[in-house]
């Protein structure tokens, strides 16, 4: 019964199956079916498990299409976008004429993790794509709000996904109970459904973990189930971590933060000195902080895989001594989000000035700022020489001011 | 709360620039019936901020049962504190769909 994931068996291979989000669907369709040419793109969005993907394959899978995807596990820089999607897009395949395949659709899953040196250009390479397509091409995101999305929105009619309503969920699941010959109390779905907070995949991940061949699944076996989505604010996350009485409940805790990695990892840093009191205690915790650190400098972009170690060992951190747990005022947010907060006018300063002196010097502006920057502060104390010094850099007079009161950069 | 009809519901007369605003949204009007509907959903909830306003009244739109193509109304839903998207989209499954009723013969007789 386990040997196969139930969310591929189970997932729906024509649209009507796909549940919940009908007017998502409808909008789908009518944008596939050519009602609604004034996009060449279209971008699905919305949180992870609600069908994004489920429906672009089901679509294909109607109506014919060849789907050639690209996702996050693949290098999405320029090059590699143009070397796939270009040939797909641009082109007709001679199947078209001998097989039912009515042609290429490509599908970009995922493409608001387009990021870092990788994947650079990208998206600009997306764009030229889209502008030059003849096929269908179809993206989904979680979250469509982000700065380097903002131009491919523009090309793209956007379709936005809701969570997965507890009804439709329990529906899905008793589906699947019933074809699995798996009986259940009504109670022990709703929970699995509630828990899920509208992820149909967690929901069906979950009921298979629960259910065993021949026995009944109770409400009780679902009361263990911990809520999904991350939901934990850098407050709650802190005040449950550091009061966690043991190494799992630390872990469970971390695994349903939605605290990002390097803001919590500085947040703990901050704070544990004031958790353990003990120097020795101390040190412990923070040779496990950093050795979450040198993790999660290993996951970097793509290792993923590694991120259980990062966690393992911020849960290791507060469970070096549970017992001596007092509750304390907390660091928040992380004094280094704090004080690039406060700095970011003198920073921005700074960098103007660096500018001006690249520009007159041709140099960078990281030697303007270490090499040039001391002895130009030493230079503006001479009576003599710093009026026609300020007036060949134009600096401003705030700028003076700041040059002059200006101890470490 | 006024529960709309998605389908075709009825509002007071409205001046022209609010008019244009709720078309703009994705509201569709029936000028035969003087009924007006939703068209898109793109913009459904400042469509709904904006309705709230004109009716001066918290407003629900009906739900269609996907099972047995009901409407019904979320208030009669058990799930409705901890749903996650209120009363948006507008399909959903009724509470006789979702678990329906022992008939006669199954249910146990004291």
């Amino acid at each position: 019964m386990k040997n196969s994931l139930w969310v591929e068996k189970y997932r729906p291979t024509i649209i009507k199956d796909v549940i919940g989000n009908e007017e998502a669907k409808t909008l789908f369709v009518e944008w596939l079916e050519n009602k609604r040419p004034t996009r060449k793109a279209v971008l699905l969005y919305g949180p992870p498990g609600v069908g994004k993907t489920t429906l672009v394959n089901a679509a294909a899978n109607e109506y014919k299409f060849r789907i050639i995807e690209m996702n996050a596990s693949d290098t999405r820089s320029e090059k590699a976008v143009t070397r796939i999607a270009d040939p797909a897009t641009s082109f007709t395949g001679l199947d078209k004429f001998s097989s039912e395949i009515k042609g290429n659709m490509l599908f970009m899953d995922e493409v608001d993790g387009i990021a870092g040196n990788e994947d650079r250009g990208g998206v600009n390479a997306i764009i030229k794509i889209i502008e030059n397509t003849r096929v269908p091409i179809i993206m989904a995101a979680n979250d469509c709000d982000l700065e380097k999305l903002r131009s491919l929105k523009k090309l793209c009619l956007l379709i936005r996904f809701q969570q997965t309503r507890i009804p439709l969920i329990i529906l899905a699941l008793k589906k699947i109970c019933e074809q699995e010959h798996i009986k259940y109390e009504f109670e022990a779905l709703e929970n699995i459904a509630t828990k899920s907070q509208g992820d149909v995949r967690s929901a069906i991940n979950d009921l298979q973990g629960l259910s065993e061949e021949g026995k009944t699944l109770t409400e009780q076996d679902t009361l263990a189930l911990g809520l999904r989505n991350k939901d934990i604010s850098m407050d709650d996350t802190l005040q449950g971590y550091f009061a966690s009485k043991n190494l799992t409940e630390a872990v469970i805790l971390l695994n349903s933060s939605n605290v990002e990695y390097d803001d919590l990892l500085m947040a703990i840093s901050d704070n544990i000195p004031r958790r353990y009191a003990d120097p020795f205690k101390l040190a412990e915790a923070y040779d496990y902080l950093s050795q979450a650190d040198v993790f999660r400098g290993r996951v970097g972009v793509e290792n993923w895989h590694l991120l259980k170690y990062v966690y393992n060992n911020l849960a290791q951190a507060a469970a070096v001594d549970p017992e001596s747990y007092k509750s304390f005022e907390f660091i928040s947010p992380p004094i280094r989000v704090i004080t690039l907060f406060w700095t970011k006018n003198k920073r921005t300063l700074l960098a103007n000035i660096c500018t001006k002196i690249g520009a007159q010097c041709h140099i960078s502006k990281y030697e303007a700022k270490m090499i040039f920057i001391p002895y130009l502060r030493l230079m503006l104390q001479q009576k003599k020489k710093a009026p026609a010094l300020i007036e060949w850099l134009k600096l401003t007079p705030e700028e003076v001011t700041f040059l002059a009161s200006l101890k470490m950069f | 709360m006024v529960i709309l009809n998605k389908k075709g519901f009825k509002l007071p007369r409205v001046e022209k620039e609010k008019f244009i605003t709720l078309i703009r949204l994705g509201l569709e009007y029936d000028g035969q019936k003087m009924l007006f509907s939703v068209k898109s959903y793109n913009n459904i909830n400042q469509l709904r901020n904006t309705l709230q306003d004109i009716l001066k009244s918290e407003i629900a739109f009906t739900q269609t049962c996907t099972v047995c193509n009901v409407d019904f109304n979320c208030s009669t839903c058990k799930y409705v504190k901890a749903c996650p998207t209120k009363d948006l989209p507008f399909s959903c499954v009724c509470n006789q769909c979702l678990r329906p009723k022992k008939n006669l013969q199954q249910q146990t007789l004291f």
